[in-house]
């Protein structure tokens, strides 16, 4: 275990411990450290006694990661943000791509989620609720039979 | 005809080079139309043809195309579907 931080250090204005930086940005410092292994965030210096040291901007980073990550983006869609935030040669256009590919994957996902919660009503149904045995089981039954046809895909719009 | 969509977002840089580039294929080919879709305008549309990382190019409304093709390589899919030289 490593020893107390001398005052001198805890007082510092600018430099913040994993603790501090944590709290800030009301996460755990086990989530600052986690950030750091994934190369999302890096400690301004580390102290002679071996401390990792943040710089007050590594708050609005945490806010920055954690902002993303409840739009769905994953830790490296944040990272490739991160660094388009940064790039000098960057435009807001290539952030919104980044934006539209996600919420084309999101939209996605939904109809696949509707489409599996659709199959599940479908099997629901099959079933009054009665004290069948297994081998009776509609539910089961159902899963046995042959592989349900998928939607034909829609038809193209015209021009 | 041969319906051909572009799929990409309006101030998108890089899909708008490549849009014109396959714009140019298909002006110079018979029987085939091309259709420019705004995927924040029909994400639906985009989202049912399977359509992920724009730019992307359908045709007949099938996702051929996931990631934009070379031009010669639209001109090739194009021709294998009927599409004529004009």
């Amino acid at each position: 275990m490593k020893p107390e931080l001398p005052p001198e250090l805890e007082a510092s204005a600018d430099l913040l411990t994993v603790g501090k930086v944590a709290r800030l940005a009301a996460v755990s410092a086990d989530t600052v450290r986690f950030y750091e292994k994934e190369d999302l965030l890096a400690p301004a210096r580390k102290s002679a006694a071996g401390y990792r040291l943040y710089g007050s901007d590594t708050v609005r980073r945490l806010h920055f990661i954690k902002h993303a990550q409840d739009c769905g983006f994953s830790l490296a869609e944040v990272r490739e943000l991160l660094t388009l935030r940064a790039a000098e040669d960057s435009c807001c256009t290539d952030v919104r791509s980044v934006a539209v590919h996600k919420k084309l994957l999101i939209e996605s996902k939904i109809r696949t989620l509707q489409a599996m919660s659709q199959a599940l009503s479908g099997l629901i149904a099959r079933c009054d609720g009665g004290q069948l045995p297994l081998e009776a089981c509609p539910i089961l039954a159902a899963l046995d039979a042959s592989a349900p046809r998928r939607p034909a895909p829609r038809k193209a719009k015209a021009p | 005809m041969i319906l051909v969509e572009i799929f990409s977002t309006p101030d998108c840089g890089k899909c708008a080079q490549a849009r014109e580039a396959l714009k140019a294929v298909v002006a110079g080919l018979e029987a085939v139309i091309c259709r420019e879709v705004n995927i924040l305008d029909e994400l639906d549309y985009a989202v049912d043809l399977g359509v992920l990382s724009p730019p992307a190019i359908a045709i007949d409304g099938e996702l051929v195309f996931p990631t934009l093709p070379g031009a010669e390589r639209l001109r090739q899919e194009l021709m294998q579907r009927g599409a004529r030289a004009l």
